[in-house]
C-alpha cells in the first residue's frame, strides 16, 4: 500500500514536470484571445436562432475545455489519475448534473 | 547483568550512529516528491490531498454557478416574456418611469440586450481571460525558482483582476442608472445575483494573489511552495472559467 502510493507520488511529481512549456501557454492564449473575437464578431453578424446560439455555445465549451485542459493541467493531472474508474466516474456526475438543470428547464418551461 | 560492560564511550558512539542513521534517513525522505522541507501527501490518486480538496471545493463550485445561471436564464425568459406582453408592473420595475426609450427598445427586440454594452464587456473579458495566462506563467516561474518573474506575473494577475473588478462596479453603476435595479424586477435579481457572486469571486481571488505576492517578498514563497501557487491559480483559472460561460449566455445570447 505504502509502495503504490509512493508510485502515485512519483508519478504524480514526475508529471509536474510534464507541466506545458511557457510557448504553449502563450499559443493557448492567443488561441483564447482569437475564439472570443471570433464569439463577439459572430453576435454581431445580426444572426437569429440556432444560426446564432449554437456555433456561440459550441465556442464558449471550447474555450471552457482549453483552459480547463491546459491552463488548470487537467490534460495532464488527469493521466496521474490513471483512473478508469474515476474518470468513468467523474463522466457519469456530469451527465448527472446535466439531466437535472435539463429537468429543472423543463419543470419551468412546461409549469410542472 | 555481569555480561553488559558498557562504557559512557560505547554510548556515545551509538548515539552518534543513531543520529546519523537519522539524518540520512531524512535526507532520503526530502528526496521524494514534495518533500523539500515543505510537506505535501499524496492521495492514491496520485494527486495531493491539498490539490484534491481544491478539485471537490471547485466541483461544489461547479454547483453553485450551475444554480444561479440556471436561475438567471429562467428569470430572464419569464421577464422578457412579461415586458413583451405588456405587464405594468415589470415596466415600472425596469425604467423607474425615467428611462422610457431604453423600455421601449427592449420590448421592440423581446430582448434585455439593449442594457448591455458588449464591447466594453467584450474588453472585460478579454483582461480576465489574460489574467489566467500570467496566473500560469507566475506558476511556471516559481516551479522554476525564478521568484523575480514570480513576483511580476503575480502582480500582474492582480491587476489585470483588479480592472476586470474595478469595469464590473462601473457597469453596475451604469445599470443602476438605467433603471435596473436589485429589486426592480426579477431579471434585476436574477442578474446581479449571478455576477455579482462572480465578482465577489474575483475579490477573493485577489485576496489570496495579494497573499501570495506578501509571502514572497518575505521569502515564503520558495520553489517547494509552487503548489500553493498552483491551487490559487486553479481558483482563478475557475473564475475565468465561470465568466467565460456568464459571458457568452448573459451578454452575448440576447
Amino acid at each position: 500500500m505504502a509502495t503504490a502510493t509512493t508510485d502515485h507520488a512519483v508519478e504524480a511529481h514526475d508529471d509536474h514536470e510534464h507541466h506545458p512549456t511557457a510557448r504553449t501557454y502563450w499559443i493557448t492564449f492567443l488561441l483564447l484571445a482569437v475564439l472570443t473575437a471570433i464569439e463577439v464578431a459572430w453576435s454581431y453578424l445580426g444572426l437569429e436562432g440556432l444560426a446564432l446560439v449554437a456555433p456561440l455555445l459550441i465556442m464558449m465549451v471550447l474555450k471552457f475545455m482549453i483552459v480547463g485542459g491546459v491552463f488548470m493541467h487537467l490534460q495532464t493531472d488527469f493521466k496521474v489519475l490513471n483512473g478508469y474508474w474515476f474518470t468513468l466516474a467523474f463522466g457519469i456526475a456530469v451527465v448527472l448534473a446535466v439531466c437535472v438543470y435539463l429537468v429543472v428547464f423543463a419543470a419551468f418551461n412546461f409549469n410542472i | 547483568m555481569s555480561d553488559t560492560n558498557v562504557t559512557v564511550d560505547d554510548i556515545e558512539a551509538a548515539g552518534t550512529d543513531a543520529a546519523a542513521a537519522i539524518e540520512t534517513a531524512a535526507t532520503d525522505h526530502a528526496d521524494l516528491p514534495g518533500h523539500g522541507g515543505h510537506e505535501e501527501h499524496y492521495t492514491s490518486l496520485g494527486l495531493s490531498n491539498m490539490k484534491l480538496a481544491m478539485w471537490l471545493f471547485l466541483g461544489s463550485e461547479c454547483l453553485l454557478f450551475g444554480a444561479l445561471i440556471s436561475t438567471y436564464l429562467i428569470s430572464k425568459a419569464r421577464f422578457v416574456t412579461e415586458l413583451v406582453a405588456g405587464n405594468p408592473d415589470v415596466i415600472a420595475g425596469i425604467s423607474n418611469g425615467e428611462n422610457g426609450e431604453l423600455v421601449a427598445e427592449m420590448i421592440s427586440e423581446a430582448s434585455v440586450e439593449p442594457i448591455f454594452d458588449i464591447p466594453f464587456t467584450s474588453l472585460s473579458s478579454f483582461i480576465l481571460l489574460m489574467s489566467s495566462l500570467s496566473m500560469v506563467l507566475a506558476h511556471k516561474a516559481v516551479s522554476e525558482g525564478n521568484y523575480k518573474n514570480l513576483r511580476i506575473w503575480l502582480s500582474t494577475t492582480m491587476l489585470m483582476g483588479a480592472t476586470f473588478m474595478a469595469g464590473q462596479v462601473y457597469e453596475f453603476t451604469t445599470f443602476f442608472r438605467e433603471g435596473l435595479t436589485y429589486d426592480g424586477t426579477v431579471f434585476g435579481t436574477a442578474f446581479y445575483t449571478l455576477t455579482g457572486f462572480h465578482g465577489a469571486h474575483v475579490t477573493g481571488g485577489l485576496i489570496m494573489l495579494g497573499s501570495l505576492i506578501y509571502l514572497s517578498f518575505k521569502d515564503k514563497m520558495q520553489q517547494d511552495r509552487a503548489e500553493t501557487v498552483e491551487l490559487v491559480g486553479l481558483y482563478w483559472h475557475f473564475v475565468d472559467i465561470v465568466w467565460v460561460l456568464i459571458f457568452t449566455i448573459v451578454y452575448l445570447i440576447p
